[in-house]
């Protein structure tokens, strides 16, 4: 919820923003995501998990539905049609990108590592978007950049 | 390089790239859509690899459920980033306090798990997140 009140306003909420709270469900979300695909990788292989990942998914996949059925934003067919592929690829890639997660866990790998480095994914988005859609890279993402492959090695030691 | 790292950092690429491919979807339609179009994409990797694994009967039910529980732990975690952002949260604030969800796998981990890190790989958790809030942090404007 965005807060457009004047300085002036004589009462403030005291609930937190929304864009707080949901921040938080979603490190609560993921942080959890981790800890269960490892009980489940002590169980079964990479694509058993995906398979049985994707069936948690779809009572998320038929809300989302609904919602944009309901509220079906107004996007030119042209527009659709390149939003869709890259979503679509998104989805295969964040799929291909799961069963690589899965395969680290069953092949050893502890939550507690394979969390933080998988966590380091932006590092490869920011040096895709710095050459394919020409943004650039400030200070603070070139440490960033650096400070991931420090990580990266030590968590492999 | 231990073999379940090169898995990982195999999956670090893929969802690296993802964040690319993610951005131009939600530059042409909403995120709702970008986010049901990924779902379908979900569905159909996994109809492929149903061809190469089946579930076989005798799975252990801490096992079948923790892994449908990841499916809709990871899903609602994407919508509830949507909504944050959608919330009025500023993209960098947001995306910055999110990337700090390993640090709480870490912690389940050693408590529930009984994972135990050296002092080394305490400091890489660390930095990997410090990395992460930094790496998501918008950069200067385009180039004209």
């Amino acid at each position: 919820m965005t807060t457009t009140e004047t300085p002036s306003t004589p009462t403030k909420s005291r609930l937190p923003a929304a864009w707080l709270l949901w921040s938080l469900a979603t490190i609560v979300l993921w942080g959890t995501w981790g800890l269960v695909s490892k009980v489940a990788s002590d169980g079964v292989d990479a694509y058993v998990n995906q398979l049985l990942y994707t069936v948690g998914l779809a009572p998320l996949m038929a809300f989302v539905g609904w919602t944009v059925w309901k509220r079906s934003p107004k996007e030119s067919p042209t527009a659709r049609k390149r939003g869709v592929f890259w979503a679509f690829l998104t989805g295969i890639l964040g799929g291909l990108g799961n069963l690589a997660f899965f395969e680290a866990l069953v092949k050893g790998g502890k939550a507690s590592i394979v969390a933080p480095v998988t966590a380091l994914f932006p590092m490869v988005t920011v040096l895709l978007a710095m050459i394919f859609l020409k943004e650039r890279l400030g200070r603070v993402q070139w440490i960033g950049l650096a400070l991931a492959f420090v990580a990266i090695y030590l968590l492999s030691m | 390089m231990q073999l379940w790292l090169g898995f990982a950092v195999l999956a670090l690429v893929f969802w690296g790239i993802t964040g690319v491919t993610q951005k131009l979807s939600t530059n042409a339609i909403s995120s709702e859509r970008s986010f049901l179009w990924f779902c379908w994409a979900m569905v159909a990797l996994s109809a492929v690899v149903l061809l190469v694994a089946r579930p076989h009967a005798g799975l252990a039910t801490i096992v079948v459920v923790s892994s449908i529980a990841g499916g809709a732990l990871n899903g609602l975690g994407a919508w509830t980033s949507f909504r944050a952002l959608e919330s009025g949260g500023k993209a960098s604030i947001v995306i910055s306090l999110i990337s700090l969800y390993p640090l709480l796998t870490v912690l389940l981990a050693v408590i529930f798990l009984g994972e135990r890190l050296t002092w080394l790989q305490t400091a890489g958790a660390c930095l990997a997140i410090a990395a992460a809030i930094l790496l998501s942090l918008e950069g200067p404007p385009k180039e004209a």
